[in-house]
């Protein structure tokens, strides 16, 4: 009776440590996922920002602001990157402040194009955020540390994203 | 839209053949991505399961249980489960659109059973519950394989974020505003005249509230009128009424689209008292669309559907004199209320499929990115190896 009741205990016990692991595996994969969707995203957005600079828009200053934020944006490591698509946001926040008088059907196209943009970038931010703050709460718990479920993956970094300016 | 076509599978936790929010949400739905040329597929319980569209699958017979304070027509066990994963597995979907998966149906099965690219969209808009704290653990891991939620509105976003500890991308519901935009003038309907469409037999659709207003509004203006769409026992409701008041009120039963969209047009104003228990008011959305004039209780779902006011006039939930201050004041002051109902109108063009369905396809494809389709999950799958089922 008490090897039954030990047996099973066991049993109890790696399917908790295995299900706990393929939650943990899950979670990472969402996070993966959802930035490299909020990744595309912003570089289209990077795209379009240096387009943006080349046209009609643009005076020559506000051009070179553009450019320099949008390579900024493009080259900043995952750590500094928030920082760097802020910078960016606030380039082209200013520039969307001032499109009500643009005219040209490429410029019109670009802004339209531009906004539309932003509000995707607004969901796949939400979506990341969740899937990062949901992780980093799993990888927390204790069966999760001591058991070293999360392996080799790295600890999801946390992305800040200024949400009036996007 | 969309240059691929893709294969999406919904699942609706309540009875198909039960009239009701989230149902009519994804009949719409579904019809609205099929007419784009995507494959949809539809699970949902359903009584009748020989009269079904042919994109719906059926999940089983209902069951009915008491839930937010009505009766929910939801299913669950293990052949409604094993059905689930059938349905999943020879679906060989692209993604999969969940409905209320954080309510005991055959969605949380769903979510449950598969892996890949899962949307949740919560409905429901509910003060938290006691039983929530006991439920939570089992329902977290669950509820987290979702790549992306969806909440109808800011209330139920709200409910899940104090629920659930996560958040949502608010899409409202949507309706079909061109079918609205339109409405005819009907005589039998204009002047001096309230209108309610609902369940009106329901406790929390307010008519009580109404009825309770009227004696004051009668005061102010003698020839008012009260005229109530919607399935009910019309001479139960009377006998509820004092004997003074019942030539007030018209009961019209059932009305068409059609109907309706006139009806809308035509009311001096619309009034929505419910008490509770709405999460979106979809209702309340047409008849902004149809250019009424809205009168609607505070409850959270309205008030932010009503942009606080600013679309459609609020009172004080279950409270029958501040109902017919406003409803009094309105009336009385046709140019305010032709001013607020027009500005309604614009706003409700928002909630047209057009715009909602786009909004919801963008989501699919940010959940789809780098996924291969929906599986089911490997915990069912180790599961299944074990005991020597095929998957």
């Amino acid at each position: 009776m008490k090897f039954i009741l030990i047996l099973f205990a066991f049993a109890l016990a790696a399917w908790y440590l295995s299900y706990s692991a393929t939650r943990l595996d899950r979670l990472h994969h969402r996070v993966e996922t959802s930035w490299a969707n909020l990744d595309g995203l912003l570089q289209r957005r990077a795209a379009i920002a240096i387009e943006i600079a080349r046209s009609e828009i643009s005076d020559p200053a506000s051009a070179m602001l553009l450019t320099f934020a949008a390579h900024q944006a493009r080259e900043a490591s995952v750590r500094d990157r928030s920082q760097a698509e802020t910078g960016l946001s606030g380039a082209l926040g200013i520039l969307l402040e001032t499109s009500s008088h643009i005219s040209g059907e490429i410029e019109k196209d670009l802004i339209r194009e531009l906004r539309e943009l932003t509000e995707k970038i607004k969901m796949a931010v939400a979506m990341h955020v969740d899937a990062v703050t949901r992780t980093q709460l799993v990888r927390k718990k204790w069966i999760n540390r001591i058991f070293r479920l999360a392996g080799t993956a790295p600890e999801p970094v946390t992305y800040e994203f200024e949400g009036d300016v996007l | 839209m969309p240059l691929s076509k893709k294969r999406i599978g919904i699942v609706c936790p309540y009875g198909w053949d039960t009239p009701g929010g989230v149902q009519s949400h994804v009949r719409d739905l579904a019809e609205y991505l099929i007419d784009e040329g995507h494959y949809v597929s539809v699970l949902a319980p359903a009584i009748d399961d020989e009269n079904l569209p042919s994109y719906v699958t059926s999940a089983g017979r209902p069951i009915s249980i008491p839930y937010n304070g009505a009766v929910a027509r939801v299913l669950f066990g293990p052949i409604a489960f094993s059905r689930v994963r059938h349905w999943i597995s020879q679906g060989n979907f692209d993604v999969l659109h969940l409905h209320e998966p954080a309510i005991p149906s055959i969605s949380l099965l769903a979510c449950w059973a598969a892996e890949g690219p899962l949307v949740g969209t919560f409905h429901a808009a509910a003060k938290r519950q006691k039983v929530s704290f006991a439920v939570i653990p089992f329902l977290e891991p669950v509820i987290e394989k979702l790549n992306a939620r969806i909440a109808v509105s800011e209330a139920a976003r709200e409910t899940l974020t104090e629920h659930l500890d996560t958040d949502a991308i608010v899409v409202p519901n949507g309706i079909y505003a061109s079918l609205y935009r339109d409405g005819k003038l009907d005589e039998r309907w204009t002047g001096n005249t309230i209108g309610f469409i609902g369940r009106f037999e329901e406790p929390r659709k307010g008519l009580s509230v109404l009825i309770d207003a009227l004696p004051a509004i009668i005061t102010e203006i003698p020839d008012i009128k009260v005229f109530v769409a919607g399935p009910g026992d019309s001479e139960d409701a009377l006998k509820e009424i004092q004997p003074a008041l019942r030539s007030r009120f018209t009961f019209m039963g059932r009305i068409s689209e059609e109907e309706k969209a006139n009806f809308l047009a035509s009311v001096g104003l619309y009034i929505a008292p419910n008490t509770g228990g709405e999460s979106f008011g979809i209702i309340l959305a047409e008849a902004l669309a149809a250019g009424a004039s809205v009168v609607a209780s505070d409850i959270p779902a309205f008030d932010s559907l009503l942009g606080h006011g600013e679309y459609g006039t609020l009172f004080e939930s279950e409270n029958p004199q501040d109902l017919a201050v406003k409803v009094v004041a309105l009336l009385k002051d046709s140019v305010a209320r032709k001013e607020i109902a027009q500005r309604g109108k614009n706003y409700a063009q928002a909630f047209d499929w057009d715009v909602v369905a786009d909004k919801i396809y963008d989501v699919y494809q940010m959940a789809m990115v780098g996924g291969n389709g929906v599986t089911l999950s490997s915990e069912n799958r180790a599961w299944n190896k074990l005991l020597g089922r095929q998957g």
